[in-house]
């Protein structure tokens, strides 16, 4: 990307292609499942539209299964190079969710049921049972594939030891400490950490390296259960030095929906982290007081790059070029320094229609676009 | 010999989450929903029961989060944004307070199952505590934050009159924002005023249940509350930092973890209630779950009742 200001992410999942979902699930695809894979087609320029086609009509053996995993992330990542983006991924078509994924492909989990998030949604949640295991490099695949395909730089997104440990109920951990069973509170806080380092040096430390080793030259470490338990942020910092330690690649950590103070001055001690990543969209008003949290960085002499999170991936509303704009350069004032700013939604766009996080992605490559000719 | 309680939410069954699922959906409707729910609340009080529980819960299964049933039970409450449920990663809807809130009517049936909870050994209420209430909900209505305090204690205090004609005797009022981090003391004064209202003239035994916070912050100023007991989380709390105090009030022991599936052995948990007992020194003590069990898969929930009986028979 060289001097290029304000270069454009990709920073999370996208929802997963329907005609995807339906055929994994053995269902037929149906008439909007084809108008989705054509309309996006033509948008993208996905070169296997018709290959795609083929396989919907076809049994839906584990062979036609794994091919049309691969489409599918073909067809993202067109997706978001059409909509204009420097550094892409495949939002993450073929993983099962952040969580879940990691999880279920190492080893020391198991599944009891589900608990809930909210209302009537639930998640499983796994516990942690035996001393955490790398089984397989979990990413190695759709990284070759991506790698492969993309016509843009690749940031890969893998989910942090923090946000694994912290999502998981710890049984081994807390059990080889279970002699200190006078201090309860103790007791847990130092299991936790046990059980986040281990994640750190077991999982995600072989995983990194297995993808560095196959040319990844950005890894994004995502962590957005980093600030829940604030006394826990330095197991993080730890965990991340461990198994970030001498990787020949750009590292990046992203964060969101959380009081970014909290980070501080922990954070600092990070080696291996060139970018912040960071939502501030959400909660962003006319003012732009959102970005002010940006002053932390100046306030610690933080001088990483920041991922700057510039549209809400929570609303349908699609903020407008001149408000990305507008964003950039609130923020660009605050560092100082216009070229530590990446561009990027605030999180994955998930939860958003195809059209809704297009429109998005678009309006945000428009207004880095006017942002870049506004500095030149 | 140590009582033993439930003190929150009790997680769905599969069944359960399947049909809150498909009810979402438009794929079942209420009515099969309600069955199932039914089922659940039996097979709770079932446990509670077979496990020589000292007070029964309806569990809560319909309750989809501490507030909720007060938007439709309270007048003045309009549903606001999911927001994260203190450190956990679970997320309720924030309520917000339009106007004046009061308690609308006597007829709590839907949220409190008084109705499938046998006669003996006891029925037990869990309520969101005043203070917690209206620090977690978004005030619109209000000039001044006690008012807003109070007025919810006295919507509480009426629905605690309510639950005593249908044979209700422990009252637990849920306060975690108490123990939550930087409470001040003209805070922690106007909770304490607020239970002087919803405490007052309960004939029962009262409860403010302390969790996922330090309590020793603020023990000092809880201890001069007006309620019988207090529950303490010991997951979050060392006995030692509560050893200073004058404990005159039933400690609620929290040492089964709610949030954690790690099945706790009678045996430590025998040693642990001794050594509170030893170290604090309260009127009385009984044996509950840190928070709601909500936090878990129901399987491993069902375990940790089934723990909390044969500890109960451990100590005896």
């Amino acid at each position: 990307m060289g001097s290029k200001l304000f270069p454009v992410q990709e920073i999370g999942s996208l929802p997963k292609a329907p005609w995807l979902l339906n055929y994994l699930r053995g269902k037929d695809a149906g008439p909007s499942d084809l108008d989705h894979l054509s309309k996006w087609s033509k948008v993208s320029g996905f070169e296997n539209e018709s290959e795609t086609r083929t396989i919907l009509t076809k049994p839906k053996d584990a062979a036609n299964q794994a091919r049309l995993r691969e489409l599918a992330s073909i067809f993202a990542i067109r997706y978001l190079e059409s909509a204009g983006l420097d550094y892409v991924y495949d939002g993450e078509e073929n993983r099962i969710e952040m969580y879940e994924h990691p999880v279920r492909n190492s080893g020391g989990f198991e599944f009891y049921g589900h608990v809930r998030s909210f209302d009537s949604r639930y998640y499983r949640k796994a516990a942690c049972v035996s001393k955490v295991a790398f089984q397989q490099a979990y990413h190695l695949n759709e990284f070759l594939l991506i790698k492969q395909h993309a016509k843009r730089r690749v940031k890969v997104p893998i989910t942090g030891p923090y946000t694994i440990a912290e999502w998981s109920f710890n049984e081994y951990y807390q059990k080889q400490r279970a002699s200190d069973y006078s201090d309860l509170r103790k007791l847990k806080f130092e299991a936790k950490r046990d059980f986040v380092l281990d994640v750190a040096k077991q999982i995600i430390q072989p995983n990194l390296k297995a993808l560095v080793d196959a040319g990844a030259e950005w890894i994004q470490v995502d962590e957005p259960a980093l600030t829940t338990k604030p006394d826990e942020v330095p197991f993080f910092v730890d965990a991340y030095n461990e198994c970030t330690a001498g990787l020949p690649c750009k590292l990046s950590v992203h964060v969101c929906f959380s009081d970014y103070r909290l980070l501080y001055p922990h954070i600092l001690k990070m080696k291996n982290c060139s970018q912040l990543a960071l939502e501030f969209a959400n909660r962003d008003d006319e003012k732009r007081s959102a970005y002010d949290q940006l002053k932390l960085l100046n306030e610690f002499g933080d001088k990483r790059e920041v991922g700057l999170g510039v549209a809400d991936v929570h609303v349908d509303d699609i903020e407008s070029p001149e408000l990305i704009k507008n964003r950039i350069e609130y923020a660009s004032k605050i560092l100082g320094d216009p070229a530590r700013i990446y561009v990027n939604p605030d999180c994955g766009l998930r939860t958003r229609s195809w059209d809704v996080a297009y429109a998005k992605l678009t309006n945000i490559v428009k207004g880095a676009e006017l942002s870049r000719r506004s500095f030149s | 010999m140590v009582e033993v309680h439930l003190s929150g939410v009790f997680p769905r069954s599969e069944k359960l989450i399947d049909a809150t699922r498909a009810a979402v959906r438009g794929n079942l409707p209420q009515a099969e929903v309600d069955r199932v729910l039914r089922h659940d609340i039996d097979s709770l009080v079932g446990l509670q029961v077979e496990s020589n529980l000292d007070a029964l819960v309806d569990g809560q299964l319909n309750w989809q989060d501490l507030f909720r049933p007060f938007n439709q039970l309270l007048t003045g409450i309009d549903l606001g944004s999911l927001t994260r449920w203190f450190d956990n990663n679970t997320f309720y809807r924030q309520p917000i307070i339009v106007e004046k809130v009061s308690l609308k009517s006597n007829d709590l049936q839907e949220y409190f199952r008084s109705d499938l909870l046998p006669n003996a050994p006891h029925k037990k209420a869990i309520l969101p505590g005043p203070f917690t209430f209206a620090h977690l909900s978004e005030n619109r209505a209000y000039s001044s934050f006690s008012d807003l305090v109070n007025d919810l204690a006295r919507a509480l205090q009426r629905t605690v009159a309510a639950l005593q004609e249908r044979g209700y005797e422990y009252f637990q009022f849920n306060e975690p924002s108490l123990c939550a981090p930087g409470r001040t003391q003209p805070e922690l004064e106007i909770a304490k005023h607020a239970y002087e209202t919803c405490a007052h003239g309960i004939g029962g035994t009262s409860i403010i249940q302390t969790y996922f916070g330090d309590a020793s912050q603020v023990i000092e100023l809880l201890l001069d509350y007006p309620v019988d007991s207090i529950g303490i989380d010991f997951y979050a709390t060392s006995i030692d930092s509560l050893k200073q105090y004058d404990f005159n009030k039933i400690l609620g022991c929290g040492c089964v973890d709610g949030r954690n599936s790690l099945l706790e052995s009678p045996k430590e948990l025998k040693t642990f209630i001794s050594r509170a007992k030893e170290s604090l020194e309260p009127v009385d003590i009984y044996l509950t779950p840190n928070c709601d069990l909500e936090f878990l898969p129901q399987t491993v929930a069902e375990k940790k009742v089934r723990l909390l009986g044969e500890t109960k028979r451990l100590v005896a």
